[in-house]
């Protein structure tokens, strides 16, 4: 029997199409088979290596692979190797979601790193409906602290409205009364923690001077440095960016003599981002969840770690990177311990046990875990001779 | 080679699909989408659900820029439109899917008339600019009308039931989604049949003969406002469904352009281009991380690569459009016009 060319194509095609999928997935559980022993513990991350936000994730990265190298070394979580499965995200929800499902189907996945607010939201029910995974991330929304919606989730630190709250804390304390300004950028991020803001200084005897809110991504903030002068706050908190146009809003204010002390939360408080807005603003504020990786204040074994696997200075978001590692395989070691199966109901409860735990210095104060986020931070300032970012106070925790 | 396929009447002449090949083709296709999800895993599911609504927008997108020639940048306002429809009516009156999603299109599509009317003054650059007020506008309303939208936190979903089957997992949602969406492209294939689609097309090639010939400009280019924005308002509900958390953020203006470089890389003014550039734009970023994760590069191969595959990904995109402008349709006509004639050559 003959079979025409065009025939064998087409036979081929169609055979090929019916069986790739099958074959893919068949490669793709072999390859977890043999990549992921049943006893390890797989952590996931949808990971923003590429995109606006590559930033920190590449900090972020760092930092748990850096903390897990130094858990895998020391044994694990309870004998189990922790093995990190990460996958570039590009800071995009569709691909965040495509990675977590690529990771999950892969790996029996029961810790994992989210990368964004939105992306925290969109795989929310899915975590539910999988029951398996306890999750952090980048986002520090206030929706994400509620514990009954995200019940598998927490966060990494205090969530927007506590950082300001942090903030305000802080002014009310060095001047009562301080007339308070917030500017902040019109998008989810930004908008965050506004009503928090209105709520918070009402109740700690300070003013509001104004609220700005710039368009996202805006560069000329001309009319908004003239209000903001009408206004004439003592304090003003930036809120819902990362640098710009916090720069020009503080060059244009000093141009014009105005002597507010200008803050910003925890994207904007790295050292190299807060170093790059230029000598006018030395003497910048701003809240930190974190120590930063110069701090050599106390006793810090886990800081001196760092410096001496990295001699360089890293980020802000590396040591996001290394508490979010430590947090998770914490809650990973205290359900095992506790012989209960890991899972993200237990890994939560575990988590909410934790009570005095002492970071090793990342954060300057032991932690206690309640909800989903760790209300602590500490106001810190910019010191353009040093180029450090230096304690402006003590520890500031909310719960207390 | 293929001999034989004379055409002995007009309704033959408009078919579809013209030959028995053609039709074994669409059979084959049809037998891979129905097999598909009992071999597929949860992340292949999950790509090809993706992959099914940015074709619908895609599609939509392509009716209005590749068949009538007017270039919107507002696709993903539309989409919004359409999200934000099916979340609200699926969160406070928990009305049946198909219903929510018909609402979602046609909010969409009275929303794409009125955002058309410029059309009869500007045209090009002109349009795509008009046409970003329409996401400007869409953000500021989901950002604001916060007791409807849920402001800037925005609203979570929940999950939608057919028959009592609750649509809580990307295997579930396929069977819904894709057939959706074929049917969204059968729709759009034979409205190039009727006199409405062939006077877009008039209108493309060139408005002012195409007035000449007795088309009403005004009439048919909100008509294709109003398709486009339709298919755009469904294929946003569907993501809602998807999804099922949508934010005034989850439609930028960067998803409107992605869908225009997916209408033109797939192909202006042809179906399969909007298939292909769909698939295209969705797949390739997930194949390249593929294949550089399949690369002996160790640990901190994602670390070096990441920004190599971007690049890899913008310059294909680049490339195709300098060799083959018509986009991958042409790259599949070329091919299939090989086997046509195969022994001989083009």
């Amino acid at each position: 029997m003959t079979m025409k060319k065009r025939t064998f194509m087409a036979a081929t095609a169609a055979t090929l199409a019916s069986l790739s999928s099958p074959l893919l997935a068949q490669a793709q559980k072999k390859a977890a088979a043999k990549g992921a022993p049943a006893e390890d513990i797989v952590f996931g991350a949808s990971m923003p290596m590429t995109g606006v936000f590559a930033f920190a994730g590449i900090a972020i990265d760092a930092g748990i692979k850096d903390y897990l190298s130094i858990l895998n070394e020391s044994g694990g979580v309870e004998g189990r190797k922790v093995k990190y499965v990460p996958e570039d995200t590009a800071y995009k929800v569709d691909q965040s979601m495509a990675a977590f499902k690529k990771i999950t189907s892969q790996n029996k996945v029961n810790l994992y790193y989210a990368d964004s607010t939105g992306f925290c939201k969109a795989v929310n029910p899915e975590l539910e409906r999988h029951g398996g995974i306890l999750m952090t991330g980048a986002s520090f929304a206030k929706e994400i602290s509620n514990a009954q919606k995200y019940p598998h989730q927490f966060m990494v630190g205090p969530d927007y409205s506590e950082m300001v709250a942090i903030l305000l804390q802080y002014i009310a304390k060095t001047k009562p009364g301080a007339k308070v300004a917030l500017v902040y950028s019109d998008t989810e991020f930004g908008r965050d923690p506004v009503e928090a803001f209105r709520a918070d200084t009402q109740k700690l005897g300070l003013k509001i001077a104004t609220e700005i809110v710039t368009p996202p991504g805006s560069v000329d903030v001309s009319a908004e440095v003239i209000k903001l002068r009408r206004a004439d706050p003592d304090y003003a908190i930036f809120h819902g960016y990362i640098s710009a146009p916090i720069p020009e809003f503080i060059n244009q204010a000093r141009g014009v003599g105005m002597k507010t002390q200008f803050m910003g939360t925890f994207w904007t408080m790295d050292n190299s981002t807060v170093m790059r807005m230029g000598p006018n603003a030395d003497g910048f504020m701003g809240v930190m969840p974190y120590r930063y990786y110069y701090d050599t204040e106390g006793k810090s074994p886990m800081l001196e770690k760092i410096r001496k696997m990295r001699p360089e200075y890293q980020a802000t978001g590396y040591m996001q990177g290394f508490l979010a590692a430590m947090l998770l395989t914490e809650a990973a070691r205290r359900t095992l311990a506790a012989g209960n199966e890991l899972n993200g109901k237990n890994m939560k409860i575990a988590l909410s046990s934790i009570r005095n735990f002492d970071t090793g210095g990342i954060i300057g104060v032991p932690l206690s875990i309640k909800g989903n986020s760790i209300p602590i931070g500490r106001v810190y300032k910019a010191d353009f001779k040093q180029q450090k970012m230096v304690p402006a106070s003590d520890w500031i925790n909310l719960t207390q | 080679m293929r001999i034989g396929s004379a055409k002995q009447s007009y309704a033959a002449d408009a078919a579809l699909f013209d030959s028995r090949t053609q039709w074994a083709w669409v059979g084959v296709l049809v037998a891979s989408l129905l097999a598909f999800p009992f071999v597929a895993n949860e992340y292949w599911l999950y790509l090809a659900c993706l992959v099914a609504i940015n074709i619908a927008s895609t599609t939509g997108l392509n009716l209005l820029t590749g068949y009538t020639g007017l270039v919107s940048l507002g696709q993903s306002a539309f989409m919004g439109l359409g999200a934000y429809t099916v979340a609200i009516l699926q969160i406070r009156y928990g009305t049946p899917m198909l219903l929510n999603l018909l609402a979602g299109g046609v909010v969409a599509m009275l929303a794409g008339v009125v955002v058309g009317v410029p059309s009869l003054r500007v045209k090009g650059l002109y349009l795509a600019i008009a046409t970003i007020a329409a996401g400007v506008i869409a953000h500021f309303v989901f950002s604001h009308f916060a007791d409807l939208t849920g402001g800037s936190a925005g609203l979570s979903v929940p999950p939608a039931q057919v028959l009592g089957v609750v649509l809580d997992s990307s295997f579930k949602l396929y069977w819904v989604i894709v057939p959706i969406t074929v049917l969204l492209l059968i729709g759009a294939a034979n409205l190039f049949r009727t006199r409405i689609g062939r006077a877009f097309i008039a209108i493309r090639d060139r408005d002012i003969s195409a007035e000449v010939l007795g088309i009403p400009l005004l009439r048919y280019k909100l008509l294709s406002f109003a398709i486009s924005s339709f298919y755009a308002g469904v294929a946003g509900g569907l993501f809602a469904y998807f999804f099922r958390a949508i934010t005034p953020e989850s439609f930028p203006l960067i998803m409107s352009i992605f869908f225009l470089a997916a209408v033109i890389v797939g192909g202006m003014g042809t179906m399969l281009g909007s298939v292909l550039g769909a698939v295209f734009m969705t797949l390739v970023p997930e194949v390249l991380k593929l294949i550089v994760g399949w690369l002996p590069l160790g640990e901190s191969a994602m670390l070096v690569l990441s920004p190599v595959r971007t690049i890899v990904f913008g310059l294909m995109i680049v490339l195709f459009l300098i060799f083959e402008p018509h986009g991958l349709a042409e790259v599949w006509r070329r091919i299939r016009r090989l086997f046509h004639l195969w022994p001989f050559r083009t």
